[in-house]
């Protein structure tokens, strides 16, 4: 599961307003090399909850995006890094209000909830 | 009523010369903004490599579309291929184009390519004609013109030429994406062959021994790895590759046993010379080479010394159904070993095999192999069943330029479509379908289609597209490979589909684009308004999950995928039949009922399906059945 993913996964379990963000617990995680393509990063960006991307990372991101983020090629590599190469193959990720675990496995979360859960 | 799927943002330029490099760009200009250049090294130095090509004369083609992607295949070749005198008829599409033919082959919407032979006025019979009159008046509409053959032929050999050096370019650019898809065995036609490069050895430049030898060992360990499997898969028709790769490899096989006696050592040391060679050539003689070059190289194989030069083999070579992928990966491993071994009689080679010879050769009537595949309808096929017509053009072409007919391994093809609107006839230019692409693996709903489907959600640059019910991920692939610069999000309840589609991804190297997860299309794990494009096919009619079946699921389902779109999003599904009518029935009954569905949707939300906004419906043909396109846009409720 890449960063990428994560930010934008949302739990539906019955009952809960807010499933958002998902806390990553990650007993296995990989670092691939991915080819840098800057606009798609800086397009990616607009769309992403920021706060929970920078959550996630547990990395130096600023606080906020800067303004001029898509001419600071340092800062986009940066980005890239994290949305892109960072990719949890196991672990689980925890839904903030329920608790209920979704487990990662061989790098693809298992969203699916039970008859009762949803 | 289709709308037109695509904004028209390229700007064609009629002047021949600088329209591969405009082509290369404008192509990505369609998909994405003027100013965006999303472009990776491998695929920047095609463009690259492209736009240095210039244009070559205009040539005429037609490719078949199954029922309902004409519309598409039209738009397509306007679009990216700026061709003129665009026809468009019931499961074809003829054009003209000056782009190089490598491009022409990578259009989407395409079954099969063919270049034109004739394209003319029904063939018409009166009821009194004599059955040899009639023979001898099909003679003459069909085989007419002699210079009209022999044209075909020289545009159609030098086109295949151009195939094989594309290709070979490709190859050496690419190596691992070669690499990779060599593991697999492919569908290949009975007795259908072409003279193709890639069972040729592919080097030529120094650079390409280390290439070579890196992709050797790659391919040594793929090899030995997916041997049995990789076999057992080119069986099923489930892998693909690039066409040429695999059909030619069967016919070779073909070929091979049926030569084996043929065998000459001299032919053999030649072609182990003739490294960097790639020419088209007269049948036999390519034949014998292809021959020797396999054994050598099988043997090369199983001895696994990887970089020696084997000297002959005996010509009693057991030749398996393994070879084609031996094949594929054979080449490359020649590719080190080929260097080493003498360079010195390439000059001879070149002399021997240029292009220009085997023109000669054309024209001064060495007998060109053919096979002639017919297809009658209407009137005229109450005179001629197919065969019959078949073999009046084979015993004419016979007669008249001194062809070859060969039923099984023909050089060449001619398919003839005669109906009552027309009388159209061409030569095949790609062995397999172009809907077979080289980056899937495994198949699930056609290509074309998965294509169509993409190109109707209007992708643009930083989109977040999402298929809820992916399967192996075809549409995924298919739309990423077309836009670059959008992201996709593929979900499945099924451990194995799952697994096929990360498979597959990672074959096709998309791996940082379209990510996967295991969820439900009735709850699926987004938030309201966050994906700016749903394609989905869905599942026709069959067991829906564990208890309950399609019919019912399909208002959550239908309502799941409009919740996540926002507001402008295209919505493009794919149903049975039975479903489209429902679906329909859903979106009417909204407007006088909307609370009937609150009890079954998990969320709180306006009256669901209330802002989809129906688009287009389109029929389309999936083999046995149809199915129906339906493409919606999220509006403001």
């Amino acid at each position: 599961m890449k960063l990428l993913t994560h930010n934008m996964l949302t739990s539906h379990v019955k009952g809960v307003t807010k499933g958002y963000p998902l806390l990553i617990k990650a007993t296995e995680v990989k670092v691939n090399e991915v080819e840098f393509n800057p606009q798609f990063v800086s397009r990616m960006i607009p769309k992403l909850e920021w706060s929970a991307l920078v959550q996630a990372a547990e990395e130096d991101l600023p606080g906020e995006l800067v303004a001029d983020y898509e001419t600071n090629e340092e800062f986009l590599k940066k980005v890239h890094r994290i949305l892109l190469e960072v990719e949890v193959l196991e672990g689980c990720l925890q839904c903030p209000e329920s608790g209920r675990e979704f487990p990662i496995s061989r790098g693809i979360p298992n969203m699916l909830l039970n008859e009762d859960e949803a | 009523m289709l709308e037109r799927p695509l904004p028209d943002k390229t700007i064609w330029r009629s002047a021949s010369v600088s329209v591969s490099g405009v082509n290369k760009q404008s192509k990505m200009a369609a998909c994405y903004q003027p100013n965006e250049h999303v472009l990776t090294p491998k695929s920047s130095s095609n463009a690259v490599m492209a736009a240095q090509r210039s244009n070559g004369p205009s040539v005429r083609y037609y490719c078949t579309a199954g029922n309902g992607m004409e519309p598409f295949l039209a738009e397509e070749v306007k679009r990216k291929l700026a061709a003129e005198d665009v026809h468009q008829m019931s499961g074809k599409v003829l054009f003209s184009t000056s782009v190089s033919i490598d491009r022409v082959t990578e259009l989407k919407a395409a079954e099969r390519l063919f270049l034109l032979l004739k394209h003319d006025s029904p063939v018409r019979l009166s009821v009194h004609t004599n059955p040899a009159k009639a023979v001898s008046i099909l003679q003459a509409r069909l085989l007419g013109n002699r210079n009209q053959w022999t044209d075909a032929v020289m545009t159609w050999s030098r086109l295949q030429r151009e195939l094989s050096d594309r290709r070979t370019h490709a190859k050496a650019s690419s190596t691992s994406q070669t690499v990779k898809r060599t593991k697999e065995g492919g569908k290949g036609s009975e007795g259908q062959r072409k003279e193709e490069e890639k069972c040729n050895v592919v080097t030529g430049k120094p650079t390409e021994e280390q290439r070579g030898e890196e992709s050797v060992t790659r391919r040594l360990r793929s090899v030995e790895g997916n041997g049995a499997q990789t076999v057992e898969k080119k069986r099923k028709s489930e892998t693909s590759q690039k066409g040429e790769t695999c059909g030619e490899a069967q016919a070779l096989e073909k070929r091979i046993k049926r030569d084996n006696e043929d065998e000459s050592s001299r032919d053999k040391d030649l072609w182990k010379q003739r490294t960097s060679e790639r020419e088209q050539e007269d049948g036999d003689e390519e034949e014998r080479r292809m021959v020797s070059f396999t054994q050598n190289v099988k043997e090369g194989i199983i001895s696994e010394t990887g970089l020696q030069c084997r000297g002959s083999t005996d010509a009693g070579v057991n030749v398996t159904t393994g070879i084609n992928h031996h094949m594929e990966s054979s080449s490359r491993e020649i590719d080190g070993k080929a260097e080493d071994c003498a360079v010195e009689d390439m000059e001879h080679d070149k002399t021997q095999l240029d292009p220009s010879r085997i023109q000669l050769e054309m024209t001064c009537a060495v007998p060109v192999s053919f096979r002639v595949s017919c297809k009658c309808t209407g009137s005229l096929a109450r005179y001629f069943s197919p065969q019959e017509v078949s073999k009046v053009i084979g015993v004419g072409l016979a007669r008249s330029l001194g062809w070859k007919a060969d039923l099984k391994n023909p050089q060449l093809e001619v398919n003839v479509y005669l109906s009552d609107d027309h009388c159209l006839m061409g030569i095949p230019l790609t062995r397999l379908p172009l809907a077979n692409r080289s980056y899937i693996r495994t198949t699930g709903l056609r290509s074309t289609l998965a294509w169509a489907m993409a190109s109707l959600a209007q992708i643009q640059p930083g989109f977040c597209v999402v298929d809820p019910m992916c399967g192996v991920g075809t549409i995924l692939i298919e739309a990423a490979q077309e836009h670059k610069a959008a992201c996709f999000l593929g979900m499945d309840v099924d451990d194995r589909q799952l697994q096929r589609a990360s498979e597959n991804i990672e074959f096709a190297e998309l791996g940082c684009r379209i990510h996967l997860l295991k969820a439900s299309s009735m709850v699926l794990p987004l938030a309201n308004a966050s994906v700016d494009a749903v394609i989905c096919d869905l599942p026709f009619g069959r067991k829906f999950g564990t208890k309950t079946n399609m019919a019912s699921n399909l208002p959550v389902i239908v309502t799941e995928m409009e919740r996540i779109l926002r507001v402008g999003g295209t919505l493009v599904i794919l149903l049975s039949p039975q479903l489209s009518c429902l679906l329909k029935k859903l979106l009417a009954q909204k407007d006088t009922d909307p609370t009937s569905f609150q009890k079954t949707t998990p969320h709180n939300l306006p009256p669901p399906l209330s802002s989809l906004k129906h688009q287009a419906n389109l029929r389309v043909s999936l083999g046995a059945i149809d199915g129906l396109i339906h493409k919606y846009v999220k509006i403001d409720a």
